[in-house]
């Protein structure tokens, strides 16, 4: 009979009273992928960096986690972990990334409106308004994209999510309400649709 | 989002902005349901661990060596103290009436204690 697998907590107990590398690696490969999901998400879809990020995110996580408490789930701690880690790369890469930015952005001016035939809620669509979600993501500070990525994408809750950002609930809702209006003007198009 | 309350989410979510939300939520559905495959990341991040602390092969037999040395060294710099203990304590021991099962039981914790005594000594770090 197969064996059940064993629960996170447990792979961190053997983790931290053993150096047990196998448990280690089963919960990278448990999380790995939304690590890797979010932080693709946080860079703009530079996957290069993503999964450096997330690399370095899982290697802070194995020198921490005789500190982590599981007063938060394991996921919700390595979202933390990654977040600050894209922030700190962030700040490092400011004038790097802003100029980036602002060439992607103009771009991307005549890319918003939706085709003028685009009907109900069809795959073509859908991909497009992705798409261009995506782009409107990246006018976004990087305060105001994490908060829209830990609250709409990893589905947390403002609670959770002023954990991982470490900051105030009162300032992920700030964040969020204005990466909102951000967005609603980018993505004007789409509204008149 | 999820479904938690969140007590100020109407704060910021007026009828203006409800096609904005749902697109949001359909977009953060769709990232929840992407699945990575591993393509050998986890086993990047394996090597990239610190090599585990290897203790030297020495280390264990070098200990033992030491306690040997410190317990004959306190066995030298105290011996009329333990041949007086030994003495007294054989002296208790030929005053009393012992039995063969006492004996038995005797022996027996000390087996036990110097089992427990092996083990810590030779435990793993």
């Amino acid at each position: 009979m197969a064996e059940s697998p064993l629960a996170d907590a447990e792979l961190i107990a053997r983790v931290v009273v053993r150096d047990d590398r196998h448990a280690f690696s089963e919960l990278v490969r448990r999380h790995q992928s939304a690590v890797r999901t979010t932080l693709r998400r946080l860079t703009g879809g530079n996957h290069a960096l993503a999964d450096d990020l997330a690399q370095e995110t899982f290697m802070l996580a194995y020198r921490n986690l005789g500190s982590f408490r599981q007063e938060a789930k394991f996921s919700t701690w390595l979202y933390r972990i990654a977040t600050n880690a894209y922030l700190a790369e962030a700040r490092k890469r400011k004038e790097e990334l802003l100029g980036d930015r602002d060439s992607g952005v103009a771009d991307d001016e005549s890319g918003d409106a939706p085709d003028d035939d685009a009907g109900g809620p069809d795959p073509e669509r859908a991909a497009s308004l992705s798409m261009d979600m995506q782009r409107a993501m990246e006018v976004l500070s990087d305060a105001e994209r994490a908060a829209i990525v830990q609250c709409y994408h990893n589905d947390l809750s403002h609670e959770e999510a002023a954990q991982v950002l470490d900051c105030p609930v009162g300032t992920v809702k700030t964040h969020i309400l204005r990466a909102k209006q951000k967005m609603k003007a980018r993505l004007a198009a789409w509204a008149r649709d | 989002m999820n479904d938690r309350p969140l007590p100020a989410a109407e704060s910021y979510t007026n009828t203006d902005d409800d096609w904005l939300e749902a697109a949001l939520l359909a977009d953060g559905r769709e990232h929840r349901a992407q699945y990575l495959d591993d393509a050998g990341f986890t086993a990047r991040v394996i090597a990239a661990l610190p090599a585990p602390l290897a203790l030297p092969a020495w280390r264990r037999p070098a200990l033992m060596l030491l306690w040997a040395l410190a317990g004959l060294g306190i066995a030298l710099a105290l011996p009329g103290a333990v041949v007086d203990v030994a003495y007294d304590v054989m002296h208790v021991v030929a005053g009393q009436h012992v039995s063969l099962s006492g004996i038995g039981a005797a022996v027996v914790a000390l087996a036990v204690a110097a089992w427990a005594a092996a083990a810590f000594a030779l435990r793993d770090d």
